[in-house]
């Protein structure tokens, strides 16, 4: 990973400071923004009682799994819909339908049909993750450049072989920019759906102290999952470059 | 004995589209090609020497007429015949010697044998020090070298090239002529090699094919009766620069006829 620049971290100290100010000096009443200092007292608390890391656990394995399943299938599906016309046509006016809408808002149906527990906490996120990635991967393995499809043929790949050899390989920039989407957007729909109904995840947390008026402490869930979701992406980044060093990535 | 042919193309016509869209982009092509010739493609932009190549190379089937190697219709591409194109042909995501290797690989060569030829082929255009490298971080010379080399390793005897050093600037391109040359010598392969450069056409094709545009038809065919050798500076030489002028005045009238 890539030395931080410190300049970038001024511009959020200077946010602290002005939130602290303004709480302290009494300029926001603490029922509408508690000071700073209570949020950090109160992460360290639930840091130390061990409640944050076994909620972050509960969200990780959900929002893993959704993410999983949809990048496998997306990848799946995405390259299926490029090489087979009548995948294409069956599948693209299902995907444009249930592109727009916002995911969580299937949330309760997916309840009603898969009950209120993780199973349909999982297909809502896998859902969600599905789009970006089989997108993506479509677009990618359509502007294959046909030199390089031509190119291997010539040296012998099999229509086969094509898909493992060139296709795959060639869309691989597109379909990593699809599953970064696709990241943040897990993260989004997790917490979501831990608001509807749930005994443990981040979303659950925010959304219980939220409830009794705690918002010291929901606030500081609030920035772990920024923190989490930051670190997440830089995280993803890195291992891409590693993985694709043979690619100019344009960051 | 007469040498045997190698390429037959008979009254070969190709359209593209439909209709009143519809564009003739070859019309009676009958050429014939020798076993271990060298010939040179040149004509104006959009004469379709091109889609001729890739017509040989198996990519593209004519609209009408028949296309042989060796007495067999080209019903797709294989490995009996390689193909250089303009450029971007490597394969981004795998070193100069991954890249080097891919037709061995996808013939199941063995790894020992594979690596010995791509040593070899390594060599030969003088990428040494570069087999781990990836496509991007080299020159575009660099580049085409290594589109030959992967070309040249899979053993081919028909050698395609699409104008392979149009995008390269004058000094490289000499110094791969040359190359080219001499690997079509040592090895006898049979050549066929498209350029929109008349002096590369000359420099290389022991005949020369001009083309002519609307639609692309063979216009002249020339042999040249008189060798190159590899390095020579061709510049010197009085009947180089005759038959360079004869194509040259061939080829502008038929830009000027497509200007008018």
């Amino acid at each position: 990973m890539k030395a931080y620049p410190v300049a970038k971290i001024i511009p959020l100290l200077l946010l602290a400071g002005v939130w602290q100010a303004a709480s302290i000096s009494g300029l926001l009443p603490v029922s509408v923004l508690p000071p700073l200092t209570d949020v950090a007292v109160a992460l360290a608390a639930m840091l130390r009682s061990g409640e944050l890391i076994t909620n972050t656990l509960a969200s990780f394995a959900r929002a893993g799994a959704g993410f999983l399943i949809a990048t496998i299938g997306g990848i799946a599906l995405g390259l299926l819909m490029a090489r087979r016309r009548v995948v294409e046509r069956a599948l693209e006016p299902i995907l444009l339908l249930i592109y727009p809408v916002p995911k969580p808002a299937l949330i309760p149906l997916f309840m009603v049909w898969l009950g209120i527990g993780d199973v349909s906490k999982v297909a809502v996120i896998a859902l969600a993750c599905l789009l970006p990635i089989v997108t993506a991967t479509f677009n990618g393995a359509r502007s294959v450049d046909p030199i390089l499809v031509w190119s291997a043929k010539a040296r012998g790949t099999s229509e086969r072989r094509l898909l493992w050899r060139v296709v795959l390989p060639a869309a691989l920039p597109q379909i990593a920019a699809g599953v970064r989407t696709a990241i943040a957007i897990a993260i989004i729909v997790l917490v979501s759906s831990e608001f509807i109904s749930s005994e443990a995840g981040l979303g659950y947390l925010i959304f219980s102290y939220g409830g009794v008026g705690a918002d010291d402490a929901m606030l500081a869930v609030v920035i772990y999952l920024a923190v989490l979701g930051f670190l997440l992406d830089r995280l993803y980044l890195s291992g891409l470059r590693r993985l694709m060093s043979w690619h100019a990535f344009a960051h | 004995m007469p040498a045997s042919a190698c390429l037959e193309m008979r009254s070969i016509a190709m359209r593209y589209g439909e209709g009143a869209q519809a564009v003739q982009a070859l019309s009676e092509i009958d050429l014939e090609i020798k076993e271990h010739e060298f010939v040179t493609i040149v004509g104006p932009s959009g004469c379709g020497k091109s889609t001729l190549l890739y017509l040989v190379g198996g990519f593209l089937r004519p609209s009408s007429g028949s296309l042989l190697l060796r007495g067999r219709p080209i019903t797709g591409p294989g490995p009996d015949r390689g193909i250089v194109f303009q450029r971007y042909s490597l394969f981004p995501w795998l070193t100069v010697r991954s890249n080097i290797g891919y037709g061995l690989d996808e013939q199941g060569v063995a790894r020992a044998e594979r690596n010995r030829i791509v040593d070899e082929y390594v060599r030969l255009v003088h990428l040494d020090g570069f087999e781990d490298r990836y496509p991007r971080e080299l020159s575009g010379g660099m580049q085409q070298r290594v589109a030959l080399a992967q070309t040249l390793a899979c053993r081919p005897d028909i050698l395609l090239m699409d104008e392979p050093f149009g995008a390269l600037d004058a000094q490289t391109r000499r110094i791969l002529q040359d190359e080219v040359r001499r690997i079509w010598r040592q090895d006898a392969k049979t050549v066929l090699f498209v350029t929109h450069d008349v002096e590369e056409a000359v420099a290389l094709g022991t005949r020369i094919v001009i083309m002519g545009a609307r639609p692309g038809h063979i216009k002249e065919v020339l042999e040249r009766d008189f060798d190159v050798a590899d390095g020579e500076e061709f510049e010197t030489n009085s009947a180089f620069g005759a038959l360079k002028l004869h194509i040259w005045r061939s080829v502008k009238a038929e830009v000027e006829a497509a200007y008018a």
